[in-house]
């Protein structure tokens, strides 16, 4: 892998990082970036991936 | 201006003077001030936030807030975070020294993504989504090797489906680790050159943020 491809790679994990992780706050829309699904959720109007919600609806599987 | 909230924090000092530091309750918050007319879209924006997010974990461990909650004076930010609080204490109490790395492998069989045009419902689509989802593994060899790896090195460590198409392991790593774990990292890399992953971190408490809901 060349350098600018690796910085390119650190780049993309590091907005993925941000705009797909963490705490969300009810009622906080996130921005839609790209061609992501969005879905707005109850009153509080969430946005979010929909990949994201699956994720986090999953059973935690703790070792 | 608005703010653009980062994460929370233990300790004021854990923030200033990289970013805005607000208290709330016995905790702080970090966050930015841009100009209210700038868009949250924008590049050198999340590029800036993601740079002090990464100065604000170099001080301490925190837990991290999803891109794109916004709040206009303090008062604001306060009012929305006072649920989370004592979630964020213990997370913060419990893990304190520790952050997160995270292992992004492609699925040893990628699975359609459903088209939503085949569902009459969203209901119906995100059901078959979800399904597909969790219907993704990656080769057992690979799991093997990383949970016999990386695993050990980890306070606690997680899998999970990523979409159709990828998984993840995250694991919560003491800081004195890391080095370590990153070394196990690149041993895997060299015993498996075919599978495609990405072993990255440190990142603030983002996976095990969620812990002690």
């Amino acid at each position: 892998m060349t350098e600018s491809s690796e910085e390119e790679l650190s780049l993309l994990e590091t907005l993925d990082h941000l705009l797909d992780r963490g705490v969300v706050i009810a009622g906080e829309a996130v921005v839609s970036i790209g061609d992501v699904d969005l879905l707005y959720l109850g009153l509080n109007v969430v946005l979010a991936n929909v990949d994201a919600i699956i994720r986090t609806s999953q059973p935690k599987q703790i070792k | 201006m608005k703010l653009v909230v980062i994460g929370a924090h233990r300790e004021r000092n854990d923030i200033e003077p990289v970013a805005e530091a607000i208290a709330v309750s016995d905790l702080w918050l970090s966050a930015m001030l841009i100009e209210e007319s700038q868009p949250l879209g924008d590049r050198d924006l999340l590029l800036r936030v993601a740079k002090t997010r990464a100065a604000l974990l170099d001080r301490a461990t925190f837990v991290a807030i999803r891109y794109g909650f916004t709040a206009h004076g303090s008062s604001e930010a306060i009012a929305k975070c006072t649920a989370h609080i004592d979630r964020w204490r213990r997370v913060l109490h419990e893990y304190r020294g520790m952050v997160e790395m995270t292992l992004k492998v492609a699925a040893a069989e990628t699975r359609a993504r459903p088209d939503r045009h085949d569902f009459e419902s969203g209901a119906a689509y995100i059901r078959a989504l979800h399904d597909a989802t969790r219907a993704t593994d990656v080769a057992p060899e690979f799991r093997k090797a990383v949970d016999e790896t990386l695993a050990p090195l980890a306070v606690k460590h997680r899998w999970s489906n990523r979409d159709t198409a990828s998984l993840e392991f995250a694991a919560l790593v003491k800081r004195d680790d890391v080095a370590a774990i990153n070394a196990a990292g690149a041993v895997l890399k060299r015993d498996f050159p075919s599978v495609p992953f990405l072993f990255s971190g440190p990142w603030p408490l983002e996976v095990f943020a969620d812990d002690h809901e």
